[in-house]
């Protein structure tokens, strides 16, 4: 094995640069020697196919939700809506359509009789 | 290309023994990139199955055979990536730490001829990721990259989607910060030795 990497530039100033560079492309050289490519473990495919059906599985059961999700919200919108289009307010007595009608009945309160004795009591105060 | 296109193709299709012969041809060489990338043997294979299995999830995607390979590197970089930032079990790069433990290694490789070869390689690899540990994650793996795995500058710009020039910058960037970290240990390593030769 290559051993150069074991004796880096000597000297107090660290080496010249092209002597550092030069180790420190024999360390990279000796790295790649020295970590070969490993041989898969027997289980490497067995685990391998597990995550992998594992991976799908919650991936379908999210999917199923989600689905269930819309479809529960899809259905409601589709209720709110036919119960909506069939509402009809109920007609008021007091209002014969007329918008005055309407507008004399809202402000009905308004137009209550004036009471003497309490104008009289301002008055005196 | 270690498969034919029709092969994919087949996967594509949603054929698990195609895609059982996918990854039996592309899985040495990924779990080799892996375990230069993240430097921790014991959970390489755990890594290389996220990477086959969203290689998986997602071949339906792929279009054209050329792009395959450099896809498989951009998957095998990204789950890399996501595992050192999950896992920071990594030490801290602390270059005065660094420096101690490059001194004693080099020192004791220096005078041990008869150490066993696996020894060096193991030195060489504790070497080389504590370099590495001096850089963020993202440069580490840029660096392996290109230094251990020897992709081209094309083949990065493939991975990282950026341009020849901003790959250049960042590489010699982070080169520059491991050499900082290899000329500490130098002059380091050059001043304990006069301090001995003054006693």
């Amino acid at each position: 094995m290559n051993n150069q990497w074991s004796s880096p530039p000597a000297g107090g100033n660290g080496g010249s640069d092209a002597e550092v560079n030069a180790h420190l492309d024999g360390l990279f050289h000796a790295y790649r020697q020295a970590c070969a490519d490993p041989e898969p473990s027997v289980n490497f495919m067995p685990e391998m196919w597990a995550k992998i059906e594992a991976r799908q599985a919650s991936t379908t059961i999210f999917n199923r939700m989600a689905k269930a999700l819309v479809t529960a919200a899809l259905g409601a919108s589709v209720v709110m809506g036919l119960l909506s289009a069939s509402y009809t307010p109920p007609p008021t007595s007091a209002n014969d359509g007329s918008i005055l009608q309407a507008l004399a009945n809202d402000h009905a309160h308004d137009l209550e009789p004036l009471q003497i004795e309490r104008i009289s009591e301002l008055e005196q105060q | 290309m270690l498969v034919e296109f029709e092969l994919l193709q087949q996967a594509q299709r949603g054929d698990a023994s195609a895609f059982t012969q996918v990854v039996t041809a592309y899985r040495r060489r990924i779990l080799g990139t892996i375990s230069r990338l993240i430097g921790r043997p014991e959970d390489v294979e755990d890594v290389a199955q996220e990477v086959f299995l969203r290689l998986y999830f997602s071949l339906d995607q792929l279009r054209t055979p050329e792009v395959f390979e450099p896809w498989l590197y951009r998957l095998t970089v990204n789950a890399s990536y996501d595992y050192l930032r999950k896992s920071k079990r990594r030490p801290e790069s602390r270059m005065s730490d660094l420096s101690e433990q490059q001194v004693m290694m080099a020192d004791a490789a220096a005078g041990s001829k008869a150490q066993t070869e696996e020894g060096e390689k193991h030195r060489v690899r504790d070497t080389v990721q504590s370099l590495l540990s001096s850089v963020s994650e993202e440069d580490r793996i840029l660096l392996t990259l290109k230094e251990v795995e020897g992709l081209t500058l094309r083949e990065l710009e493939k991975i990282y989607h950026v341009s020849e020039n901003s790959l250049k910058v960042r590489l010699f960037r982070a080169r520059q910060r491991v050499l900082k970290s290899v000329k500490g240990v130098t002059r380091r390593r050059g001043n304990s030795a006069s301090s001995d030769d003054g006693l």
